[in-house]
């Protein structure tokens, strides 16, 4: 297949173009880091005023964005950053083909964006716009905690609902992370992007912890290759 | 009615156009020249109430001097009106232009009096709610302050006006079970329909979206509207269930033919930060206005522009909530 090529040397990649869609600016910068440090390097915001109103916003408004996204802008790509709060998070299982959980936010998001697509002609040069879905369970501030605060996990998470325990709450992880549940967007800013730093410089911890975050890194991953498809006339029109 | 302005240097609107509806609601961020908009018309009537001032010649004016001109709609479209600022604030100057073609070129006078019946609302719960006497009641005061007195005006000069008012704030309203109106003291209340209460609440003791709604009703329901009306922030303190019975009073204004009324439509220019009142123009793109802030230069776009706004919005989620996405424009800009 085509698509199993390695990227070609002969066209330097010029700086992926990516569109980032999260409930708030707080999660989109942060995220922002994380998927530099997953692609290796810096991309350019596209649509930098993307933003969702919470779930199930996010998801009756994706297949609208995707569709603008293709036909109005140069992106290569569109991240999506969701909280999961208490729906279900997605596991090793769900990547099975064919596999989907109705109750998965990051599977529903997946195939919602995959039906939005599938049908749209190629615009701008390119067939498609790239997809990575990010699930925070059950809120990005785990994230922010990930690696310092032990019992902040996926796992445990996932353990102690079984028995019908709460953790911890998302006030009690803005607590953890801000001081505050209250926090002011500078200081959540500040957090958040001081946290974001801290993974950028080794992934392996959040990515082990976080399947929802993973996730997302294993999409992004297949990103270059895909762009370094795309012939050098698409890869320099602006 | 007015058909359109133009803007050119004048603020945040560098160079920007806007055809105008009956029906205008206009959206966007602070700062994207929505207040700009009123602000101009605003100016537009004061000029229009002095004497006009000669003809400047061509080369007298400055070069990139503010300036905004206004065309009018039948029977006055051969008329343009151009405000001339000295500065960005300083618009002192009104050249009335026959143009080439269109009606009216004559008619300055007529055009002059619609122009004057421009009005424009930012509605104050504390003013309503103070009580106020004497005070004017031939029309509605800006901040609505004396909406005891035009009330009390509109039943003695307009009976069966007022007695259509009255109806619909107990319709909308169905926890009140009359309108008491107090002219002596320039004030009113409602009493409310629990039998077991028979108590009336005072202005200060009504919710602002209350209010501001009486507020509204009373400018729908005057059987001579302003030809003009701005109201800014139409949706603050209305429940969300009730915005649609916002926009309607105000459609009232825009469509009187529709509601069975003969006089002519006034021109409603609305402003709004709801999603959830843009949500009920999914039907109506014409109407609504975008006003976008890229960097310091602001412009403005009809929805009807966005071609695409069909797929979009087949695709799923509402209007409102495209809006807020920001793929239709018309958001803050962010600097993380
Ligand atoms: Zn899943």
């Amino acid at each position: 297949m085509k698509r199993a090529l390695p990227p070609d040397p002969h066209h330097p990649a010029r700086p992926p173009r990516i569109a980032l869609l999260g409930e708030s600016i707080v999660d989109e910068t942060a995220t922002a880091i994380l998927a530099e440090a997953v692609l290796g390097g810096p991309f350019e915001r596209v649509q930098p005023n993307l933003r969702a109103r919470g779930w199930p916003s996010v998801l009756q408004i994706l297949p609208a964005i995707a569709r603008h996204l293709h036909f109005h802008t140069d992106a290569d790509g569109l991240i999506v950053l969701v909280d999961a709060d208490d729906s279900e998070p997605h596991t090793a299982a769900h990547e099975a083909p064919g596999y989907f959980h109705p109750r998965c936010r990051l599977c529903q998001l997946r195939a919602t964006f995959r039906r939005a697509t599938k049908t749209l002609p190629p615009a701008r040069g390119r067939e498609r716009v790239l997809r990575a879905v990010g699930l925070a369970v059950p809120a990005a501030e785990a994230w922010y905690l990930c690696g310092l605060d032990e019992t902040v996990g996926e796992a445990g998470w996932i353990e102690a609902r079984a028995e019908g325990r709460v953790p911890y709450t998302r006030r009690e992880l803005k607590l953890r992370v801000y001081g505050t549940e209250r926090p002011t967007l500078p200081l959540a800013l500040e957090r958040a992007t001081a946290a974001a730093r801290r993974h950028a410089r080794d992934l392996r911890r959040l990515e082990n912890d976080f399947p929802g975050f993973a996730a997302m890194a294993d999409e992004l991953r297949s990103w270059p290759r895909a762009l370094a498809l795309r012939s050098p006339r698409e890869s320099a029109s602006g | 009615m007015i058909a359109s302005v133009a803007f050119r240097n004048f603020k945040a609107l560098r160079s920007a156009r806007l055809a105008l509806q009956p029906f205008n609601l206009v959206i966007g961020p602070n700062g994207s020249g929505k207040s700009s908009l009123i602000q101009a018309l605003l100016r537009l009537r004061t000029l229009a109430r002095m004497p006009l001032r000669d003809l400047r010649r061509e080369q007298d004016r400055l070069h990139d001097a503010a300036e905004v001109t206004f065309r009018f709609e039948p029977p006055h479209d051969g008329l343009e009106a151009v405000l001339g600022c000295a500065s960005e604030s300083v618009c002192d100057l009104l050249q009335i232009v026959p143009l080439p073609t269109g009606e009216g070129a004559d008619d300055w006078e007529g055009l002059r009096k619609k122009i004057l019946g421009l009005r424009a609302y930012l509605l104050d719960h504390t003013a309503i709610a103070r009580p106020l006497y004497p005070v004017s009641s031939d029309e509605l005061a800006p901040d609505g302050g004396n909406l005891g007195a035009r009330l009390a005006a509109l039943r003695d000069r307009a009976p069966e006006a007022f007695a259509g008012l009255r109806a619909e704030v107990l319709r909308l309203f169905p926890e009140y079970s009359e309108l008491m109106l107090r002219p002596e003291k320039g004030s009113f209340a409602l009493r409310i329909a629990d039998p077991s209460e028979n108590a009336l609440l005072e202005p200060e003791d009504l919710s602002q979206g209350t209010l501001y709604t009486l507020a509204l009703l009373a400018l729908a329901h005057d059987p001579e509207p302003p030809a003009i009306v701005c109201v800014e922030e139409i949706d603050r303190g209305i429940h969300p269930r009730l915005l649609r019975e916002v926009r309607d009073i105000l459609y009232r204004l825009s469509y009187p033919a529709d509601r069975g009324l003969d006089r002519p439509p006034t021109q409603v220019i609305a402003t709004t930060h709801s999603p959830l009142l843009l949500d009920l123009f999914r039907d109506h793109p014409e109407e609504v206005v975008i006003a976008e802030k890229t960097g310091r230069a602001a412009t403005f776009t009809r929805l009807s522009e966005r071609t695409d706004l069909g797929e979009l919005l087949a695709e799923g989620g509402s209007l409102g909530d495209l809006w807020y996405s920001g793929v239709l424009g018309g958001v803050p800009e962010e600097q993380p």
